[in-house]
């Protein structure tokens, strides 16, 4: 069987050896990518742990929406009233236009979602059934 | 990186994707399919509408290609007509070009996605062969409307773990195009053995001693 494949990849070489090596290229790099892609696929953290820490880059959209809080829990943890006035903003900018620093809104905004979550769930040291 | 991409979309908005993908269908080194899923996040959390987003990714696209396609055309068709001026290049020359407006729709319509790696190569030779413009705008016009709805899609429902959806995304293209080089070779080497095998049978003692 092997010996069989290695005569017929022979063949292929004397033939045509640059289409052979690409051809083998091609078929390693698809291994390659399947590989990768299983890997990164399989290795994808469980829901629970996938909450990105909070980040300059985020909006207070964002935020909201991937730490599933109230809008208004964010906006209270910036500290302001208003949704902002020119689109979207992200907290970088939001830090910028209230002059703090911005590891200072992310704090501020962290604890906010802390407070918010241990208000709302009450502490359950045993499943109920 | 996905940071960087994230601060622009959110800076930017709906321009820098517009921007992104015109300049990668003309072959420059820009991650528009993250972009893409930033702008697909950023519809999820609300900071976006999909019309500007999907609008905005879908011009740049169409608008980069159509570019890719008339440089192709201007351009690489100069060189076309050099090359055909030797009367048996000339044959195959039409050959391929009949080829390719009889099959290059298909190729146009899953390079813009499946395949998107290849996607400016694909415009400027179909520009420079003489595919006509009718054709490759419809397949164009198709083919990023599956683009663009997939990645601003991925990127809404995936909208926090776009990096990770992105790697895996860019994966499954490689995969794709790895299996189609793969393929075009395989193909080329079945043309080369039968070629050989006609030939053999063209001159029985060679084939007997081989």
């Amino acid at each position: 069987m092997l010996a069989k494949l290695i005569a017929h990849v022979k063949r292929l070489w004397s033939a045509a050896p640059v289409a052979t090596a690409i051809l083998a290229l091609a078929l390693a790099a698809s291994l390659f990518f399947v590989a990768h892609g299983a890997f990164l696929w399989l290795g994808r953290p469980p829901i629970a742990e996938r909450e990105q820490p909070v980040a300059a880059w985020m909006t207070p959209r964002y935020v909201a929406r991937s730490w599933h809080v109230p809008r208004e829990v964010v906006m209270q943890g910036l500290g302001m009233t208003r949704p902002l006035p020119d689109g979207p903003m992200n907290l970088a900018e939001i830090a910028e236009r209230k002059g703090v620093p911005v590891d200072t809104v992310i704090q501020d905004l962290e604890s906010a979602i802390a407070a918010f979550r241990a208000s709302k769930a009450p502490p359950r040291p045993e499943p109920t059934q | 990186m996905t940071e960087t991409i994230f601060g622009l979309v959110t800076q930017y908005g709906a321009y820098v994707i517009f921007a992104s993908a015109f300049l990668s269908c003309l072959a420059l080194p820009i991650p528009t399919s993250l972009m893409m899923l930033t702008g697909g996040a950023f519809v999820a959390s609300g900071d976006l509408t999909f019309w500007t987003v999907g609008l905005a990714a879908y011009l740049g696209a169409v608008l980069g290609d159509q570019a890719g396609f008339f440089i192709g055309r201007t351009g690489g068709s100069a060189l076309v007509d050099r090359l055909a001026r030797s009367p048996a290049r000339a044959t195959v020359l039409s050959r391929a070009r009949a080829l390719v407006n009889q099959r290059g729709g298909m190729g146009v319509f899953l390079s813009t996605w499946a395949l998107a790696p290849l996607g400016p190569w694909v415009n400027f030779v179909a520009g420079a062969t003489g595919l006509s413009w009718r054709r490759f705008t419809i397949a164009d016009v198709l083919g990023e409307t599956v683009w663009v709805t997939l990645y601003v899609g991925l990127g809404y429902v995936f909208m926090d773990q776009v990096a990770t959806v992105a790697e895996i995304m860019s994966d499954i293209i490689g995969l794709l195009v790895s299996l189609t080089v793969a393929a075009t070779m395989a193909l080329w080497l079945r043309g080369v053995l039968r070629a050989k095998a006609r030939k053999g049978e063209d001159t029985p003692g060679k084939a007997s001693a081989a």
